[in-house]
C-alpha cells in the first residue's frame, strides 16, 4: 500500500524540538497528530506501506549533521547523570550521535577498537544498502526484540539520550525498551545521543545472529556476550545479552552471576550457557519455532563466551602482567597450566 | 560444445543488451512515460473469500480518477494462459473479480493525473464484503461439504461444475502396474512435499496501454508472450488482432511468472479505455508477492525394482495446491507425470493427480513447471532406492535412465519424442570425478559438530514442447530475417528474452548461419503487428524452438543470397558457395573454380538496392517435431552444523547437457542460477499462509529468504561443464537449458544432508530447524539403543547440546 505524509524539515537541532513540542506548546489544537521522527526510514517506510503504523506527520532528522558521528570523551560536560563514575579504568565514554548510520558503525576505528560486538551486529545487519541508510537510534527506537544492535548496546552497558525542548535525560538501553515496538521516548522527545563507557583493554565483546540466510535476514535469534578477565581466566566481569527470544532484547542475568568472580573454565561457561537458554523466553513465528530457539540461543551464547574468555586473557596476559623474564615466564606458563 | 565446425558458436561474446542495462539505459516497462498518461491502481480485497456486495466509487471520482469496477468490464471468462488449446482450457477469470477468491485480488481499479492521486482514489472507493469462510488447506478443501470457491468454471465453452473444490483430475496408466509390483525384489514408497514459494523475478508485473483514435490498443506489457497477450485482449475487448499491437519490453526476470497474461494488463487497458488516455499499472511488490507462486505439492511415490536395482513399475499420487485460479492445472498434472517416466525406463506406471482450489494465491509455472518438485521426488528415492539395495546411486541412475534411442515425453502424454542425443553418462562420471563422488563419506558414519556430506541428483527438461502430433500444447515459432543494404541483418521475432540471453543466442546463430559477423546482426524490436507468431518464451525452448524457427528462415535466406549472386557473377547457382572471409569481415560468395568472380553479402545487398531489385527477405514458421530432453546433473557437497541445523553449500559440479553451446559463460550462469534458485527450494524458502488467506510473510523480500550471493559457494568451488554432444534436432545442434539448470538441485541437496548426518527429508525447505529435530530424535534413538545394549557410546558433540541444553 502506498501512503501520505506530511513531511517536516528541521534544519536545526532547536527547530526539530520545537516541531516535537507537545501541539499545545506550539499553539496548535490539542488534536493535531504527535510528529514521528524518521531518519533512514527502513523500518518507518515499511511499516507504513505495511498499515502498522499511521502518523500523518514524520520528521526527517536525517540531514541535522549535529547528530552525526562517533567520538570519546573523557569528561562529560555537566558531570554524569545517573551517579556514573566517569569512565571505569578512566576509559571516558563512546558516544554514538543519534544520526548515526550503521554504515559508520563499520568504518568507525574507535568501535573497530572497542566494540566488536557492536561492529559485529553491524556487519550482518540487512544490507549495504539499508546499512548506509538505517541509523542506531532509529534501530533502538524501533525496539523490534529483534533489533540487531540492541544485544551488543546491552553488554557495552549504553544509554540512550533524550532530548526535547524541555531538557536531556538519560536511560539505560534495558530500560529503553518495555515491550515489543515499545520505549519509554516520549512524544516530544528526539534520540540524540547512544554512549557506553569505553570497556577496559582486558575485556573482549563478540555477536552473532542466526538468520534464514546470510544476508538481509531478521534475526531468529542473536547474542552478544562481553567479558572482562584477568590473565588467569578470573572474571571481573560478565555480560550476556539475547535477541528475538522475548518481547524486548533481554540481559541473561543469572548467567551472568554465574561467571563474576569465577574462573572461567569450560564447566563453567557452558553452565552460563544453559542458564542464558533458561532465561530465553521464545515465541514461534514464521521464522523459528521457541523450541529452536531455545535451544540454539545456547548453544551460540557458549561459542561467543568460549571466543572472548580466549582474547580477554590473551589481552590481559600483554598488558596487565608483569612484563616477564624468560624464567618468569615459564613459571607463569606452568602456574596457569596448573590453574587451568 | 564448441567445435571446430562453429565460428561464432560456443565463443564467450559480450552480450548486445549488456552495456544498456549495466548502465541503467535499458527502458523497462516502468521507465516508458507517454503525453497525457494516467497512473493506474488497483483496489485489491483485504480478504481471501468474500462477495462483493456494493462498490461505491463517488468519492473517487469526485477526487479526478476515472474509475472501473465489474460493471465496466466485458463479462468475458478467460484463462490468461492460453498455451493449451482452446477447448482444454479451464476458464475461470475476469478481467475484475465476480467475488474474492484470494487476497489482493483485483475488486476495482482507478486512473488518475499522478499516481499519489490515484492511490488516494483507490481508498476512497467503498466496498461491502460478505465474508465467506475461507479455505488455505488443500485436503480440507476436497472434503464434503468444504466451502465452496466455485459453483462452476467453463471448461472451453461448456461450463463445468467444480465439486470439492477440485479443478481437474488426470488419471494415465501404461503397462500393467499390478503385475510389476507383484514381480518387484523391493517395493519403496514415500510422500514428499514441496513448498508454495514466491518467484522473486526482480521486476514487478507492470503494463502501459496507449487507446489508439482508430478503436486499437497499443500495449506494453511484462510478459513472456506479446503474441498471446493481443490474442486474449483482442477476445476480452472485442478488438480484431489487427488494432491490438503488444509491443516486445525488456523483462526484469520471471521465472515463468509472466507465462500467463499478468492480471495488471486487461485492467490497464479497461481503464485507459474508459478514460480515453494512456494509463500505465505498475504492480507494488507486495501486489506482486499476492499474485504467484510456484505450485506447492504433496506427492506420493512408490517405486518397485529388482534386486538388482532395474526399476519395473511406478505409482504416483500428485496434489497440487493451485490457489485461487487455475491457471494451467491440466497441463501441470499431465507434464508431472512425464517429469517421472521420462527421468527413468519405468515401463509400468499409475498417475493420478489432483489440482484443489484453495483461497491463496493463484500457483502457475516457475523455472521447471513441477520438475522440480518431482525430480525431488525421484531422485531422493532413487538414492534410498539404491541405499537399501546396496547400490552406488550412480551406477543405479545409469542403469535405469532414459537416454539415446528411448522414448521420452516431454511435456505430458501427448508430447513423446524419441531420445537422439545422450551426454548423461558423460555428465555423470565427469561430475563425479570432479568433486571426488567415490570418495564421499557413509551416510552416518560421522560424528562431532560439522559434517560433511555429497549429494547426486540428475535431471532434465525438454527443450520446448515440440512433438510430432500437435496434441493439446500448442508450440511453434517464426522469424523473419532480412539483409540491409549495407548486408547487415535485421531479425525480426517475437521471442522474448527473460535476462538468459535468448535472443543473443538468436543472433549468433542467424550470424553462424549467414557467415556473417555477430557484430552486424540485430535484433530488431519487436511488436505484435511486424512479427509472426510464436507462442512464449518458456520450457526451455527459446534457443530450441526460437532459434529453430531463425536458423530455418537464415537457411533461405542463404539460398537467396547465392540465387542473387548467381545473376550478378553470372555463374550457376550450384556452383556458388558462402564462407566467412576474415579480411572483409563478411560472407563472400565465389565458385572455387572462378575464384576472381566473387562478391561480399554487402555487395550483393547494396547492388540488390541500386539497381532497384529488392531486398533480401525471408519469413516462416517452424514447429519442433521433437523436445529433446536438456540433461543435467548436480552434485553438491554441503556441511551441516548438528549443533545449530545450519547447512552451508561448499562445493557443487554443475553439468550440462545443453548439444552445442551457444555462449559457454551464459550457459555457466544459467547453471549457477538455477544452482542458486534450486538452493532456495530446498533450504530456505517457502511463504507461508495463515488461516484466513493472509500472506504470513510480512517482511516481504526479507522473510521470502530467496538466496543472495552470500549462500553460493565460491566461484571456485563451482564446477561447470558440458557435455560433447549435439542434437540433430536442434539449430547447429543446441538444446535448452534454462529450467534443466534448476530442477535436480533440491534432490541433490536432500541427498547431500543425508549423507552428511543419516538423515533423510521428505519436505521442503530442509530448515536449520527440520535438521536439528531430527539430530536430536537420532542422538535419543542412538542414546536408547546404547542404554539398552550397556556400553554403546552417545554420539560424540551432540551430548552437550542435544541432551543438557534445555
Amino acid at each position: 500500500m502506498q501512503v501520505e505524509f506530511e513531511l517536516l524539515m528541521p534544519k536545526t537541532l532547536s527547530e526539530a524540538l520545537t516541531m516535537l513540542a507537545p501541539a499545545a506548546e506550539r499553539g496548535l489544537a490539542d488534536s493535531s497528530t504527535p510528529v514521528m521522527p524518521i531518519a533512514g526510514g527502513t523500518n518507518v517506510i515499511p511499516d507504513l506501506r505495511d498499515g502498522r503504523l499511521r502518523p500523518a506527520v514524520l520528521m526527517d532528522v536525517s540531514a541535522l549533521d549535529v547528530l552525526r558521528g562517533i567520538r570519546r570523551e573523557n569528561d562529560l560536560p555537566g558531570g554524569l547523570p545517573g551517579g556514573l563514575p566517569g569512565g571505569r579504568h578512566g576509559g571516558g565514554f563512546i558516544i554514538i550521535g543519534g544520526g548515526t548510520t550503521i554504515a559508520t558503525l563499520l568504518t568507525d576505528p574507535l568501535i573497530a577498537q572497542h566494540a566488536a560486538a557492536l561492529r559485529q551486529a553491524a556487519a550482518v545487519f540487512a544490507n549495504p544498502l539499508v546499512r548506509n541508510r538505517a541509523t542506531v537510534a532509529g534501530n533502538l527506537a524501533d525496539a523490534s526484540p529483534a533489533a540487531d544492535t540492541a544485544p551488543p548496546l546491552l553488554v557495552l552497558d549504553a544509554e540512550v539520550e533524550l532530548t526535547s525542548r524541555s531538557g536531556t535525560r538519560w536511560a539505560p538501553v534495558e530500560a529503553f525498551m518495555v515491550g515489543v515496538r515499545k520505549t519509554v521516548r516520549r512524544p516530544a522527545e528526539l534520540i540524540t545521543a547512544i554512549r557506553f563507557p569505553v570497556p577496559p583493554a582486558n575485556s573482549a565483546s563478540a555477536f552473532h545472529k542466526v538468520g534464514l540466510r546470510k544476508a538481509d535476514a531478521i534475526s531468529v535469534l542473536s547474542v552478544a556476550v562481553l567479558v572482562e578477565c584477568d590473565a588467569d581466566g578470573l572474571c571481573h566481569k560478565a555480560r550476556i545479552a539475547l535477541g528475538s527470544v522475548a518481547p524486548t532484547p533481554i540481559r541473561a542475568r543469572a548467567a551472568e552471576d554465574r561467571l563474576q568472580g569465577q574462573v572461567l573454565t569450560p564447566a563453567l561457561i557452558e553452565a552460563a550457557a544453559r542458564l542464558a537458554a533458561e532465561a530465553a523466553r521464545p515465541i514461534d513465528d514464521l521464522r523459528g519455532s521457541a523450541v529452536y530457539r531455545q535451544r540454539v540461543v545456547g548453544v551460540v551464547t557458549r561459542r561467543l563466551l568460549t571466543a572472548v574468555v580466549d582474547q580477554a586473557r590473551k589481552v590481559s596476559s600483554q598488558f596487565f602482567g608483569e612484563s616477564p623474564t624468560p624464567e618468569e615466564q615459564s613459571h607463569a606458563t606452568q602456574s596457569h597450566h596448573t590453574q587451568s | 560444445m564448441k567445435s571446430e565446425r562453429f565460428r561464432v558458436l560456443g565463443t564467450v561474446t559480450r552480450r548486445k543488451d549488456g552495456i544498456g542495462k549495466i548502465t541503467g539505459r535499458e527502458q523497462y516497462v516502468t521507465d516508458i512515460s507517454l503525453p497525457r498518461m494516467l497512473h493506474g491502481r488497483i483496489l485489491s480485497s483485504p480478504y481471501a473469500h468474500a462477495r462483493i456486495k456494493s462498490i461505491d466509487v463517488s468519492a473517487a471520482e469526485a477526487l479526478g480518477a476515472v474509475c472501473i469496477t465489474w460493471d465496466d468490464i466485458p463479462k468475458v471468462r478467460y484463462n490468461e494462459r492460453i498455451v493449451t488449446v482452446p477447448w482444454a482450457l479451464h476458464q475461470d477469470h475476469y478481467v475484475l473479480a465476480d467475488k474474492v477468491r484470494r487476497m489482493g485480488e483485483a475488486v476495482a481499479a482507478v486512473a488518475a493525473e499522478t499516481e499519489a492521486l490515484a492511490e488516494q482514489a483507490v481508498r476512497a472507493i467503498k466496498v461491502e464484503y460478505e465474508l465467506l469462510p475461507v479455505i488455505t488447506d488443500p485436503v480440507t478443501a476436497m472434503q464434503p461439504g468444504a466451502p465452496a470457491i466455485y459453483d462452476e468454471v467453463l471448461l472451453g465453452d461448456e461450463p463445468v461444475k467444480i465439486e470439492r473444490n477440485i479443478a481437474c483430475t488426470r488419471e494415465i496408466e501404461e503397462g500393467d502396474v499390478d503385475k510389476a509390483f507383484a514381480e518387484a525384489d523391493v517395493i519403496i514408497e514415500r510422500t514428499y512435499k514441496t513448498p508454495k514459494i514466491y518467484h522473486s523475478q526482480m521486476e514487478t508485473k507492470s503494463v502501459v496501454c496507449r487507446p489508439e483514435p482508430d478503436g486499437g490498443i497499443t500495449v506494453w506489457p511484462t510478459t513472456q508472450s506479446i503474441h498471446n497477450v493481443r490474442i486474449l485482449l483482442g477476445r476480452i475487448f472485442g478488438i480484431p488482432l489487427s488494432k491490438v499491437n503488444v509491443k516486445r519490453v525488456p523483462i526484469g526476470g520471471t521465472f515463468g511468472s509472466s507465462i500467463q497474461m499478468n492480471p495488471p494488463i486487461p485492467i490497464g487497458v479497461a481503464l485507459a479505455l474508459k478514460a480515453r488516455r494512456p494509463v500505465k499499472l505498475t504492480l507494488t511488490r507486495e501486489e506482486d508477492m499476492h499474485d504467484h507462486t510456484r505450485y506447492p505439492t504433496q506427492i506420493h511415490l512408490k517405486l518397485a525394482a529388482k534386486r538388482d536395482g532395474t526399476l519395473l513399475g511406478a505409482e504416483m499420487e500428485l496434489l497440487a495446491d493451485i490457489g485461487a485460479h487455475n491457471i494451467q492445472a491440466y497441463s501441470f498434472l499431465g507434464v508431472t507425470i512425464g517429469w517421472l517416466v521420462s527421468l527413468y525406463r519405468i515401463p509400468n506406471v499409475r498417475y493420478r493427480g489432483t489440482a484443489v482450489y484453495t483461497n491463496k494465491a493463484p500457483s502457475c509455472a516457475m523455472q521447471g513447471f513441477g520438475n522440480p518438485q518431482v525430480t525431488f521426488a525421484v531422485e531422493t528415492l532413487m538414492d534410498e532406492l539404491a541405499e537399501t539395495l546396496g547400490m552406488d546411486p550412480l551406477a543405479s541412475k545409469i542403469k535405469n535412465y532414459v537416454g539415446m534411442g528411448d522414448t521420452f515425453w516431454g511435456q505430458g502424454p501427448m508430447v513423446r519424442s524419441v531420445v537422439q542425443s545422450d551426454g548423461v553418462q558423460e555428465l555423470l562420471h565427469q561430475g563425479a570425478a570432479w568433486i571426488g563422488w567415490q570418495d564421499r563419506p557413509k551416510s552416518g558414519s560421522q560424528t562431532g559438530r560439522y559434517r560433511r556430506g555429497i549429494g547426486l541428483a540428475r535431471g532434465f527438461h525438454t527443450s520446448s514442447a515440440g512433438a510430432p502430433q500437435p496434441g493439446d500444447v500448442i508450440d511453434f515459432s517464426g522469424a523473419l530475417v532480412k539483409v540491409n543494404q549495407d548486408g547487415s541483418v535485421d531479425v525480426v521475432t517475437a521471442l522474448m528474452d527473460h535476462g538468459g540471453g535468448t535472443l543473443e543466442a538468436v543472433a549468433k546463430l542467424v550470424a553462424e548461419a549467414l557467415d556473417m559477423p555477430l557484430e552486424k546482426v540485430d535484433i530488431a524490436p519487436a511488436e505484435t503487428m511486424s512479427t509472426v507468431y510464436d507462442v512464449v518464451t518458456h520450457a526451455t525452448r527459446g534457443v530450441y524452438a526460437g532459434g529453430g524457427a531463425a536458423v530455418k528462415v537464415a537457411g533461405q535466406i542463404r539460398q537467396e543470397i547465392i540465387d542473387t549472386a548467381a545473376r550478378f557473377l553470372n555463374v550457376m547457382p550450384e556452383a556458388l558457395t558462402i564462407e566467412y572471409d576474415p579480411e572483409v569481415d563478411q560472407g563472400v560468395v565465389f565458385s572455387r573454380s572462378i575464384p576472381d568472380r566473387r562478391m561480399t553479402i554487402g555487395e550483393i545487398a547494396t547492388r540488390c538496392w541500386t539497381n532497384s531489385w529488392k531486398t533480401i527477405a525471408a519469413v516462416d514458421s517452424y514447429r519442433p517435431v521433437n523436445c529433446p530432453p536438456a540433461y543435467v546433473t548436480t552434485f553438491v557437497e554441503v556441511e551441516v552444523d548438528t549443533w545449530t541445523g545450519q547447512v552451508r553449500t561448499l562445493r557443487a559440479a554443475l553439468g550440462s547437457d545443453c548439444g552445442t553451446v551457444i555462449n559457454p559463460d551464459m550457459a555457466a550462469g544459467q547453471l549457477e542460477g538455477g544452482l542458486s534458485k534450486g538452493m532456495g527450494f530446498a533450504l530456505y524458502e517457502n511463504n507461508d499462509w495463515d488461516v484466513a488467506g493472509q500472506l504470513l510473510s510480512k517482511g516481504y523480500l526479507v522473510d521470502g529468504k530467496t538466496p543472495a550471493i552470500m549462500e553460493m559457494p565460491k566461484p571456485e568451488d563451482i564446477g561447470v561443464y558440458f557435455a560433447h554432444t549435439c542434437e540433430p534436432s536442434g539449430p547447429f545442434g543446441a538444446k535448452g537449458i534454462g529450467e534443466a539448470a534448476t530442477n535436480p538441485v533440491a534432490g541433490a541437496f536432500a541427498n547431500a544432508i543425508h549423507n552428511a548426518i543419516g538423515v533423510r527429508f521428505y519436505e521442503l525447505p530442509i530448515t536449520p530447524e527440520k535438521i536439528l529435530a531430527a539430530v536430536r530424535r537420532k542422538t535419543d534413538a542412538v542414546r536408547e539403543k546404547g542404554e539398552s545394549q550397556a556400553g554403546g557410546e552417545p554420539e560424540k558433540g551432540l551430548v552437550g547440546t542435544g541432551g543438557e541444553l534445555q
